[in-house]
């Protein structure tokens, strides 16, 4: 048996910091992944000539407002800063809508948004504005309880006297607030493109959620690493083994251990038990319930994960072109292309091209792809539950097929482009290609659905009563902040550092 | 539309929210959560994916002495009660434990897709000159044998919305395996595509499997196999080798997509001819090339090919120090050791062996070097590519059990 001070279960994006963080104050660390490769969605694969990266190529916080706890400030702390990039438009948004229908380029920083979007609805600036300027409010707040001497113990008088309109934020919708604001239609639908980032159509999406993603979007713009997300990954793991951190691929932690009182007090991989001090699940608490002893676990926690439902997952579409973006006609680096101009009709309407992205590596990074060719990277959401379940093995690869042809097609058509005959290589994920790697119910990307009761602020204010099982610490998409890497990264960073703060409490 | 009107909304909705929240949890079940299998997009992945499959070896033909094919039924008593579903033109990496060591080979699948309903996967294994494990294949396996084999894999396989719609297989000896399985997957409608396959033999004698195709081609239109010979004239069959020239006579109109599927001369000249005609790179596919040898004979390798040096491996922790030549990649020094480490494709395309170069200089192929972007910046290598420069070390993955 091995003994450590602290295990890291998963090497994903807030398993990777949590343990660098925990290593970095000199605990022994020792970080335990099923797969042969580090960082979860942030890797990468090749096919052809082409290196593809399985999810979004972009860090939307890569620093927030506050520069609090941001992404770059992670890195930093680790000297593992990675050189990064940056592509000035947010999106094109193509809406096909009959009566309210548009095509506009939406540029990063607050004023060339609110020029694009006063441009294409005329007289909704002001309103614009109010909405995006309640982030220096609830970025405050966050400010707040991030460094409140009390941790994430919130006091509810000073939140409402100071933060008011965090208050308003977080607990309404990203529509209704919108709609007291007095935001055009028009305007809400174009500035509403976003939803899909984090699952939940903005009719059910906790304001406070969607501002801080969009607004942090708008500051620091679209960011991206030269050598896909890979590249982030493998410097973190070289940051993490610089202060002495151990990490083992390969090996799948197949249970959880617990004392008599309920302690976490190790893992099994691979047949052999590891105990330690302190244990960190950057997998999600559905899999540490099935591995463990489930008696042993608070009730809470299992109602908590049978309460739940799983978010969003992908079917992803990744093609290697043989001509250049410019010879194609690709000039945006993501498009989003809707139907309908409502964000819940949008989602709705998800498995008929409803809803989608296309993003093109190259027109944020010229070379990314060898000389004369191109890559286009398209996202279409889909939800638990979407996926056929009399689909049989042999029907598979001809499914996969023909959502990619109809998503391909709708694409060409609403671009006016061609780019199917130059596919040089394709490769086509699916929420069975996600629960694959990711091992995760459903195949989910970020593990539970952001919308409604179980939205960011309920998470956050619940997380030291939801939380607390003795020594067993949990960070990544399926903690308190949802979706994307850098929730990854901030939730890894914020458990590694309560983990050693406790350590150092314990006086260990 | 003032500022002001966001103060119509409450701020003391937070509660709200919390209460809600309670309320929902609270009333949840307190079960223990669903097991993963019994959600679908898992169950399938599972299925097409299993982490490996414990097989039985059921029959085994014998064409000569040299070349046999064995076939594979599910081993239940060792957990595996079906096989899983492939795509025509994938491969098995098997295990073969040989005097306490094990070694992995990977071997594309003869059989068809709609095989595995059958209950069985079909391969067809040739003597490789100074081969120990196809050599202690054909020599050792009797029907009755229990092996280890993984999922199917690899990317040599059909797909329509890349490729054209007609295929001109190029097969050279037992290259011919995975055409085998396109041809009977076409046969069987698991392919839309069709198939026009120039197969290089010697003799007629040794085309082995061409009779069986000759009638899939009768029953199926989308079929159409020429028989190139280059030791005999023979009534109906091509002579010579497989030129452009060739390749032209039985090409359709327009596009077509050319995969290639033989020993590295073949490729070494068919690549040449397929240059003359001029079609794109997105035409043109090839199998895995297979062990990397004389790393020498490439003007870029920088080493001494008779030096001898120390491997020191660590794999879960524990580290071992052994030899390795400098002609033999790090892989196949593990396995002489009898360290078990992973592969599958062992020709640097698929990443199973990826892993971290500690200390040490190596030399990597270019042509066979599939690493990352990022993996090259951080040193890390793929073991079944990779020729020790000097003395090294490095971590590996174990496998996982």
């Amino acid at each position: 048996m091995k003994e450590y001070d602290v295990i890291v279960v998963g090497a994903g994006n807030g398993g990777l910091v949590a343990g660098t963080t925990t290593a970095q104050a000199g605990y022994k660390t020792l970080i335990l992944e099923k797969h042969n490769l580090p960082g979860g969605c942030a890797t990468s694969f090749i096919r052809g000539r082409f290196e593809f990266e399985p999810s979004l190529h972009e860090l939307c916080a890569e620093s927030t407002s506050s520069e609090l706890e941001s992404t770059k400030k992670i890195f930093a702390d680790f000297d593992a800063s990675v050189e990064l990039f940056h592509e000035d438009t947010l999106y094109r948004a193509i809406c096909k809508d009959k009566e309210m229908g548009y095509d506009v380029v939406m540029r990063a920083d607050i004023e060339n948004f609110l020029d694009d979007i006063e441009a294409a609805v005329p007289g909704c600036r002001a309103s614009v504005a109010a909405f995006l300027n309640l982030c220096r409010n609830i970025d405050g707040a966050q400010v707040y309880m991030a460094t409140g001497k009390n941790g994430m113990k919130l006091n509810p008088f000073v939140l409402m006297n100071k933060y008011g309109d965090f208050m308003r934020t977080a607990s309404h919708t990203t529509e209704e607030v919108e709609i007291a604001l007095g935001i055009p239609e028009k305007a809400r639908s174009i500035m509403n493109t976003y939803w899909g980032y984090l699952g939940v159509p903005t009719d059910d999406l906790s304001a406070l959620h969607f501002i801080s993603l969009l607004t942090a979007y708008m500051q620091v713009r679209p960011t991206m690493p030269y050598k896909r997300s890979h590249e982030l990954s493998l410097n973190l793991v070289k940051a993490f083994q610089g202060f002495g951190g151990e990490i083992r691929y390969n090996s799948e932690v197949t249970r959880f251990l617990f004392d008599e009182k309920g302690k976490a007090i190790g893992v099994v991989a691979n047949g052999e038990e590891y105990h330690a001090k302190k244990i960190i699940s950057n997998i999600i608490p559905n899999n540490v319930i099935n591995r463990s002893d489930a008696k042993k676990l608070p009730k809470r926690f299992r109602k908590l994960a049978n309460a739940r439902k799983f978010g969003m997952t992908f079917v992803t579409v990744y093609l290697g072109l043989d001509r250049t973006r410019e010879e194609l006609g690709i000039d945006d680096y993501s498009v989003f292309i809707t139907r309908d101009k409502d964000p819940r009709v949008q989602f709705e309407t998800r498995k008929d091209c409803g809803y989608y992205v296309v993003n093109c590596l190259n027109k944020a990074l010229p070379d990314a792809t060898p000389k004369g060719t191109s890559t286009l990277f398209f996202t279409i959401p889909f939800m638990p539950g979407d996926f056929p379940e009399d689909l049989t093995p042999r029907q598979y690869k001809e499914f996969k097929n023909s959502i990619a042809e109809k998503y391909i097609k709708d694409y060409e058509e609403t671009l006016g482009i061609s780019v199917r005959p130059y596919i040089e290589e394709i490769s086509i994920a699916t929420p069975v290609t996600f629960a694959r790697y990711l091992g995760t119910p459903e195949g989910a990307i970020y593990g539970y659905d952001t919308g409604n009761w179980d939205n960011v602020v309920g998470r956050t204010a619940m997380e030291p009563m939801e939380f607390n099982i003795p020594n067993l610490y949990f960070c990544g998409g399926h903690s308190t902040m949802g979706d994307g890497f850098p929730s990854g990264y901030i939730t890894g960073d914020r458990t590694g550092r309560k983990v050693v703060k406790d350590l150092r409490k314990e006086g260990k | 539309m003032s500022k002001s009107s966001i103060k119509k909304l409450a701020r003391t909705g937070l509660v709200g929210v919390i209460t809600k929240r309670l309320s929902k949890v609270g009333k949840a079940s307190d079960a223990p959560a669903k097991d993963l299998l019994d959600y679908y997009p898992n169950k399938l992945a599972a299925a097409l994916h299993p982490k490996a499959q414990q097989v039985i070896i059921k029959e085994i033909k014998e064409f000569s002495p040299d070349m046999k094919s064995i076939y594979f039924a599910p081993n239940p008593a060792k957990g595996t009660d079906s096989l899983a579903w492939f795509s025509a033109g994938q491969y098995l990496s098997i295990s073969v434990d040989i005097e306490g060591k094990t070694f992995k080979r990977p071997y594309s699948i003869a059989s068809s897709p709609a095989d595995t309903l059958n209950g069985f996967y079909m391969l067809t294994i040739k003597r490789v000159g100074g081969g120990i494990v196809s050599q202690y294949i054909l020599d050792n396996w009797k029907e009755g044998m229990e092996v280890t084999v993984s999922a199917p894999l690899g990317d040599f396989s059909y797909e329509r919305l890349r490729d054209a719609n007609t295929v001109i297989g190029i097969a050279g000896g037992s290259g011919i395996t995975p055409f085998r399985s396109l041809a009977k997957a076409i046969s069987e409608g698991d392919e839309p595509c069709s198939l026009v396959l120039l197969y290089g033999s010697r003799t007629l004698k040794d085309a082995v499997f061409s009779d069986e195709i000759e009638e899939m081609s009768k029953k199926c239109g989308k079929i159409k196999l020429v028989n190139v010979l280059s030791d005999e004239k023979a009534e109906g069959c091509e002579s010579g080798f497989i030129t452009a020239g060739l390749i032209k006579k039985y090409a359709p109109e327009g596009d077509y997509s050319i995969f290639m599927c033989g020993p590295q001369a073949m490729y070494n000249f068919a690549d040449k001819e397929i240059e003359k005609l001029g079609i794109r790179r997105k035409f043109v596919r090839h199998e895995l090339f297979g062990e990397y040898f004389h790393p020498e004979r490439n003007e870029d390798y920088t080493g001494n090919i008779e030096d001898r040096f120390n491997l020191t491996v660590t794999i879960a922790g524990k580290t071992t120090t052994i030899p390795c030549d400098a002609n033999t990649t790090l892989l196949r020094a593990m396995e002489a050791a009898g360290l078990n480490p992973p592969s599958d494709c062992r020709s640097g395309r698929c990443g199973w062996c990826h892993s971290q170069l500690l200390s040490g200089k190596v030399y990597i192929p270019a042509s066979v070097d599939g690493r990352r972007l990022a993996d090259k910046e951080f040193g890390y290598i793929h073991p079944c590519c990779t020729f020790p420069l000097s003395d090294l070390a490095i971590d590996v993955p174990p496998m996982p059990q």
